[in-house]
This record gives C-alpha cells, sequence and structure tokens, in this order.
C-alpha cells in the first residue's frame, strides 16, 4: 500500500475542526499536496431568514453566528442598522458597548489558547482556559442573563446600565487576569515541544495575506498593522490609547503571541473605559416600530476573527429587503491551502486552530 | 555567552520544568468544582431561566391579552388570543399558547411586555423526553418548581 | 512430612508466586486507571472521577463492567486470526516480562525462603527487554488486520518509534550492566546496595536518557502521536471495541508498569530504602524492601500522569529527531564516558 496521492477525508465529525467543517486532504508521502474545506453542514438560512424578521428581531439571533463571541456580531449589526437609520447612540452606551466587546474578546481568545492547545497535545491548557472564562462568563451572567449568546445590545445602546456591583466585579476579574495569563505563557511560550509545533508552521507571507483577503490576528501576525478600532474608529474606540500587537514571524507561533498580546491589551482598554464612563442614558429613543427609508450600508468591526461586518438594504418597510454578513472565519478559511502547502499531515490541525474559525460564521 | 546559557537550558530541560512546576501548583489548588446536586450556584437576577407568567399580589393574572410579545418574538413561539371581559372591559387571554423549544431566551418579549406579566423565572431544569411536553397552554404557563418538573416529566395533563 | 513438602514446594509456591506476579500488573493497571483520571483532573483544575465509590476508587471496576458490555465490532474484510490475535500478543508480552522482575529480598518464613520473584536468571534483564519489544508484532498485527488506512498508518508510526527508541534503551542500560557487572536484575540491585550510591544518582544522564525513551516505548506523551485522538490517524487502537480495545488498554498501562519497574530497579536502588549509610535514618529500613519498591514505582507512575498533563504531543519527525540527533549520540558519548571512568577508577 503506497501513500503517494492518498486522499484522506477529516471528516465533518472530528475532534479538531472546531465545529462541523470537513477537509479533503490529499497527501503525498505526509506532504500536502492539496487540501479543500466542505463547508455548508451548519447552514440554518440566516440571511433569507433574516428577510422575514423586523430589524430588532434579528437581533437575537446575529448571537448564533460567531456564538463564542456574541456581543461582536450583535455590535457590527447595530452599527449598520443605526447608521442607515441615522440613531445617535449616547457616549454611555457607546462606552460599555466598547466594555462588552472587549470583554468577549477575551473570552474568545481564552478559549481558542484552550482548543489550540488542546489539538497540539497540552491537554490542560484547555481546562485553565476555560476555567479563566468562567469569570468573564459570570460577568455576563450577572449582565444579561447568558452565558454563551447573551443578546447584549439593542438598537440605540444597551439593555441594561452598568452599576457599581459589576463594575467593582469586571475590575476585579481583570486584576486577577494577567497572573494567569502568565501561567499559560509559562507552560507553552518557551515549551520546546510547542516551539517545534508551531514555529515554522503554516507560514504566510504579508502580501499573500493581503491577496487572501485575511484579516484579524492572523493578519497582524504576519506583520501588517491593520486594526479597525485604531484605522476606522467606530463606537468612541478613538478615545482608547491601546498597542496593536504586532509579529513579523507570520506562522502559528506568532498569531499565539499576537492574540496573547490582544488580552492584555484588550485589558487596557477596559480599564480605561471603566475609569473614565460618562453619565448619560444607556440607550437612545428608538421608536416601538423601527422603519428605516430606503438605503443601503455596509459596516464593519474587528472581531475577535477579524473583520466581521454587515450590508444591509433596506426599502423603507420595517423589514429589510437584504442583510449580508460578511464573516472574517469564511474569508480566513481560504487562505488554509496557502498556509498548508509543502506542510506535513500532522500541520493541518495546528494550522487550521490557529486560523481560529468558527462554523457559525462560516455557514450562517 | 548567551549561546551557551541557552544551550545549558535547552540540555537541563529547564524549560519543561518551569511547565511541570507550573502543573504542580495547579495540582494542589482549590477547585472550582460546584458539585451539583449537592451544592448549588446562586443565581444572578437578571438569569434567564424558563418563561413564565406572572400574577399581582392578589393573584390576578397580569396578561392583558396585547399580544406585544407575539409580535416581538422572532422566533414565532406564541400563540395568543385575548377576550374582552364585559363587566371590568378589561382583556384577558383565552388561549396563550407557547412553545418552549423554539425559544431562543432572547428577552425580546419580555422587554415588549407593557404589564410585567412575562417575565424569566430561576428555572434551568427544562429537560424532557416527550415532545409534546414543550407546549405549554394557558394554566400551564404559570406552573413554577416542583408542578413544573411534574409537567415536563409526565406531558401535558400531568 | 516430606510427601506434602515438595508438592507445596515446588508446585504450589510457584504456582502462588506465578498468580501474584500476574496479578501484580493487573492491580497496578487498576490503580493506573483511577490515578490517570484523577490525577489529570486535578492538574485540569477538575476533580475527576468522584462518584463511584469514596474518592471514585471503584471507577476502574465501573470501566471495566461497561467495556464488558460493549458490542464486539469486527470489520468485514479484516483479517480475522490477526485481528483476534492482536491484542492477546501485545497482553502477553507485557505480562509475561513481569517473570524475572523482581520484588525484594527473599523472606524468611520459618526454615523456607520465599523469593519475590519467579525466576531468577542470569540473563534475566536481556529477557525483560526482548519481551517488551515483542508487543511491536501485536501492534503490526493490529493496524494490518483493521484493514483501513489510519490504523495502518498509526502502527507503522508507532513501530519505528519504539524500534528507534530501544536504542538508546540499550546503551544506557549498558552503562548500568557495566558498573555492576551483571546481567541480572537482583544482582544489579545487589551491587547499588553494595556501592552505596544508586546508579541513578551516579549517571543521571543514563537515568534521563533511560526514562525519555522509556516513555517513547510506552507511545505516552508526549510521544503519543500514534495514538492520540485528536490527530487524524487514530492509532492502531482504531477498529477495536469492547474487551479488545480494553486488552490493548490494560497492556499499555502494564507496558508502563513494566518501564517503571526497570528505572526503579536500574537506577534507583530497586527495594533498597533511601540513605542507606546514613545512621540516624536506620528506621527506614524497618519498612520490608517490596514496600520501598511500590512507593518508587507509584513515583515513577505519578511522574507518568504528571508529564502528560503538562507537555503537547511531538510531531513524528521531530520525534525521530530527538532521537537521532539526541538521544542516541549522547547515550553513546555517556557510555563511553562511563566506560573510561569505571577503567580510570
Amino acid at each position: 500500500m503506497s501513500f503517494k496521492d492518498l486522499e484522506l477525508n477529516m471528516g465533518p465529525q472530528h475532534p479538531s475542526t472546531h465545529g462541523v467543517l470537513r477537509l479533503k486532504v490529499t497527501i503525498d508521502n505526509e506532504v500536502i499536496v492539496r487540501i479543500e474545506p466542505v463547508v455548508g453542514y451548519l447552514h440554518r438560512g440566516m440571511e433569507k431568514l433574516w428577510e422575514s424578521l423586523t430589524y430588532p428581531q434579528i437581533l437575537p439571533l446575529t448571537d448564533r453566528l460567531d456564538y463564542i463571541a456574541a456581543v461582536s456580531n450583535n455590535l457590527a449589526y447595530v452599527l449598520a442598522v443605526e447608521k442607515l437609520a441615522g440613531i445617535e447612540v449616547p457616549k454611555r452606551a457607546q462606552y460599555i458597548r466598547v466594555i462588552l466587546s472587549e470583554l468577549m474578546r477575551i473570552s474568545s481568545h481564552l478559549a481558542w489558547v484552550g482548543f489550540q492547545a488542546n489539538d497540539i497535545g497540552a491537554i490542560t491548557v484547555l481546562l485553565y482556559g476555560f476555567e479563566y472564562r468562567e469569570d468573564f462568563l459570570d460577568i455576563f451572567e450577572t449582565y444579561a442573563g447568558g452565558r454563551l449568546t447573551i443578546n447584549g445590545l439593542r438598537i440605540g445602546g444597551v439593555p441594561f446600565d452598568l452599576d457599581g456591583g459589576l463594575i467593582g466585579r469586571i475590575r476585579k476579574t481583570l486584576a486577577r487576569l494577567p497572573k494567569r495569563l502568565h501561567e499559560v505563557e509559562m507552560l507553552l511560550n518557551e515549551n520546546r515541544i510547542w516551539k517545534h509545533r508551531t514555529q515554522g508552521v503554516g507560514c504566510l507571507s504579508a502580501e499573500e495575506a493581503i491577496e487572501h483577503g485575511l484579516t484579524g490576528p492572523c493578519l497582524r501576525a504576519c506583520g501588517v498593522p491593520w486594526d479597525i478600532r485604531k484605522d476606522i474608529p467606530y463606537s468612541s474606540y478613538e478615545d482608547f490609547e491601546f498597542d496593536v500587537p504586532l509579529s513579523d514571524q507570520g506562522d502559528v507561533y506568532g498569531r499565539y503571541l499576537v492574540r496573547m498580546q490582544e488580552i492584555r491589551q484588550s485589558v487596557r482598554i477596559i480599564e480605561q473605559a471603566l475609569d473614565r464612563l460618562p453619565a448619560g442614558d444607556h440607550i437612545a429613543k428608538v421608536p416601538k416600530i423601527l422603519r428605516i427609508p430606503a438605503g443601503e450600508v455596509f459596516h464593519s468591526i474587528e472581531a475577535p476573527k477579524g473583520e466581521l461586518g454587515f450590508y444591509i438594504r433596506s426599502n423603507g418597510t420595517d423589514k429589510p429587503e437584504r442583510v449580508k454578513m460578511k464573516s472574517p472565519s469564511f474569508i480566513n478559511l481560504q487562505s488554509l491551502p496557502s498556509m498548508c502547502r509543502g506542510g506535513i499531515f500532522s500541520d493541518v490541525v495546528s494550522i487550521l486552530g490557529s486560523l481560529d474559525i468558527v462554523l457559525g460564521e462560516i455557514d450562517k | 555567552m548567551k549561546k551557551l546559557i541557552r544551550f545549558f537550558k535547552a540540555f537541563f530541560l529547564v524549560d519543561i520544568a518551569v511547565g511541570l512546576g507550573v502543573t504542580l501548583k495547579r495540582y494542589f489548588r482549590r477547585k472550582i468544582t460546584i458539585s451539583y446536586p449537592e451544592k448549588q450556584q446562586v443565581l444572578p437576577e437578571r438569569f434567564k431561566g424558563m418563561i413564565r407568567l406572572y400574577k399581582d399580589e392578589n393573584g390576578v393574572p397580569l396578561c392583558i391579552a396585547c399580544k406585544a410579545c407575539q409580535r416581538a418574538c422572532p422566533s414565532n413561539c406564541f400563540d395568543i388570543e385575548g377576550e374582552r371581559n364585559p363587566e371590568t372591559k378589561k382583556l384577558h387571554p383565552v388561549k396563550f399558547d407557547w412553545k418552549l423549544d423554539r425559544c431562543s431566551f432572547c428577552s425580546l418579549c419580555v422587554e415588549a411586555c407593557p404589564t410585567d406579566a412575562i417575565r424569566f423565572s430561576k428555572e434551568f431544569r427544562m429537560s424532557t423526553v416527550c415532545k409534546p411536553a414543550l407546549r405549554f397552554t394557558l394554566p400551564e404557563m404559570y406552573l413554577e418548581g416542583d408542578d413544573l418538573q411534574r409537567r415536563l416529566k409526565g406531558g401535558p395533563g400531568a | 512430612m516430606t510427601s506434602p513438602a515438595p508438592f507445596i514446594f515446588e508446585f504450589l509456591i510457584p504456582l502462588g508466586k506465578i498468580i501474584a506476579v500476574i496479578l501484580y500488573p493487573m492491580v497496578m493497571v487498576i490503580i493506573m486507571i483511577w490515578l490517570e483520571r484523577r490525577v489529570v483532573a486535578l492538574i485540569q483544575g477538575r476533580l475527576g472521577p468522584n462518584r463511584v465509590g469514596f474518592q471514585g476508587l471503584l471507577q476502574p471496576i465501573a470501566d471495566a463492567v461497561k467495556v464488558f458490555f460493549k458490542e464486539d465490532i469486527i470489520q468485514r474484510n479484516a483479517d480475522k486470526l490477526l485481528f483476534n490475535i492482536a491484542p492477546v500478543l501485545v497482553m502477553f508480552s507485557s505480562l509475561l516480562a513481569f517473570c524475572f522482575v523482581p520484588l525484594g529480598e527473599p523472606i524468611r518464613i520459618g526454615s523456607y525462603e520465599l523469593t519475590l520473584w519467579i525466576a531468577q536468571s542470569s540473563v534475566g534483564l536481556l529477557f525483560v527487554l526482548g519481551m517488551s519489544a515483542i508487543s511491536v508484532f501485536g501492534v503490526i498485527f493490529g493496524g494490518w488486520a483493521s484493514n483501513s488506512k489510519y490504523p495502518l498508518m498509526g502502527a507503522l508510526r508507532s513501530v519505528i518509534q519504539v524500534l528507534i527508541y530501544e536504542i538508546p534503551i540499550g546503551l544506557t542500560v549498558l552503562t548500568v550492566v557495566v558498573l555492576a557487572r551483571s546481567i541480572d536484575l537482583v544482582e544489579i540491585v545487589r551491587a547499588q546496595q553494595a556501592g552505596k550510591v544508586w546508579y541513578g544518582f551516579l549517571m543521571p544522564v543514563s537515568a534521563v536518557v533511560f526514562w525519555i525513551s522509556g516513555i517513547a516505548e510506552t507511545n505516552r506523551a508526549p510521544f503519543d502521536l500514534p495514538e492520540a485522538e485528536s490527530e487524524l490517524v487514530a492509532g492502531y487502537h482504531t477498529e477495536y471495541s469492547g474487551l479488545k480495545f480494553a486488552f490493548f488498554y490494560i497492556s499499555e498501562y502494564a507496558h508502563m508498569v513494566l518501564v517503571s519497574s526497570l528505572v526503579v530497579l536500574l537506577f534507583f536502588g530497586g527495594w533498597l530504602p533511601p540513605f542507606a549509610n546514613v545512621a540516624a535514618l536506620s528506621f527506614l529500613h524497618k519498612v520490608p524492601g517490596f514496600v520501598w519498591y511500590l512507593i518508587k514505582i507509584m513515583f515513577f507512575l505519578f511522574l507518568y500522569v504528571w508529564i502528560r498533563g503538562t507537555l503537547p504531543r511531538y510531531r513524528f519527525d521531530e520525534l525521530i529527531k530527538l532521537a537521532w540527533k539526541w538521544l542516541i549520540p549522547l547515550s553513546l558519548v555517556n557510555f563511553l564516558v562511563v566506560v573510561l571512568l569505571k577503567l580510570l577508577l
């Protein structure tokens, strides 16, 4: 039995494909010749469904796209609707939105570190990542009542105000985080096995990354300093001071370092937002039945996975005519063949993990 | 010199020893597991348990069958019909069908209700083995606690 | 009392010893199943099995009962003979190696000396190493007979791994043999007793290289690529279910116990109490030898699980590179150094 041009199938059910993703892999004696992702196993017809729902009704369903960082989908959608309808969001609500977004980013990256480490074999880091994430899920539970898909925003603002108790809890959680991150880094950063498995694996140059339309931490790990929060700020991000972590290596190790640094920068942003929280309303006055005059808008944000955008076309009624979501994972997944080319088969799992894909976003 | 230090660090497995030290410390730390069902977590105030209808302090149902919740729901969970009481001229529901299997716990109905009749409870034990048990009618929307569990286990009519 | 005595001494007692020495790895396996799940869970910040029996100690029994009732699936095109023989072969080789593994000094009962081993041979160590290498056959049979690409790839990888890591094991064992002047496991321990310093502290490089190679031999983390769940190739025991899978599982643990026993016997004094020549700690000698032996083995089994919980997995080519570029040259140099020092000192 020869292993030349062997076609393998990493089927939809697999412990490491982060969801129902099918990969058709052709290998030639352990070197990858072709890799083809087959998506669509989680397709729920969301975009078509949204055409028959009103604008406020679509909002809880956008939670289910990137279900690990639910508020980022909500934020992109809500910003697009507010831009189209011309709704002005109060400053306090914008700051609370930033706080919620960044908390979601931290919890998404903690989950990512867990999954990536588990795929490479460090099974404890998975549990550590999820244990640290528990604190954040408890904050979301106290704020909005849910842990994963929280429906945490509303058109015009946020549903609840942040009271002193919750602010204190957020601060306590953030104070505990750096030491915990340091523990994970002691386990992984200098570990020779981790470095063997992640350095030089899945390399992509900056030009190739831009050509493929890669966004998010994967792009920044290739050395391209593009972060929508800095370059096209939305929801008062221009008021905050933070760095955009970059890495010039473009491999899995670089993406890991970038995401760990992003967690620290998110902590910085949240602390600034909590210090300078302005007084005001937490939601603007929005009519009960929201009718938006005909027009179209595209608005994108920097989600934890990349650039997440919503295109909405309205026709004067209370239901949109067409909603299209640009999901970062779908576009990032298309660079998987370039990253895997020339690598050996065991690397597919590490590279796929480092892309940080969520099938809910890809398949909608 | 730096190269020599790096070589010795690699030779004496320093990075692996550091990792082992971290896990050994964690081995002895107290675990955060809550042993359910002996111990239970205190649920926050805004916890989104199962949707229930409520009555006011005199036992009068608060729902006025305005169908705001039906209009707000994105998942089509409600089927409500109301009737006007000829004496008090107030609306009250005669049919209030709610489907638990469609509910996504988004809270749009709770926010839409003008009389605070429909609210989240703290009930999270929602499992059952028969699908008809997930469809609730008007009197069953007021069940809570053990009655609710009996209804979920037994299905409609329990 | 002459007529029952030969019967007892030459049949019943050896039979009892065989049963005891076969039961000993099985009991250790049962403890290992519990230990692994509990220790890995505690390292990960959760509790692990704690409902079945006190602190979950009856969990292995629950696992055994569950596995017993599972359906025994055989592939339609699988080679039935090899498919059925493979787990037996692996188990057989793991258990048979315990024949020559001594547990302690002979105990005096009345006028009879009860030896704590089934047999003592002047080539005991060679036999043990040979038996642990026979398990390779079971792996190949299992991978081939499953008639499926992934188990075959996993089996081949496992076989290459075991064969390559036999070399550092052989070389480091040779350093011990050079110092102890014997391949008899009992004599090696007695030589450590005479030499006052255990070989693990005299030759730490040997001990560490032997331990790393031992982990690779038993296909345990960080060298468990052939059987890891998150890699595509799920290993030679993918197609096995039910009791046959349990056999593979048990024999892996038995092999771990064997490697731990070897490390303890060759490098860490076997059944000798620590600090043997410190007069103040002579109360340690009151504890029987095999209790010390068990304590040391438990430490190394804990070390196995601790390492599994901490380290990521080596990729296959790095695994081979580690052996060829580091462990084999290192163990060769180590052997030369030991021989030179022995000649000079």
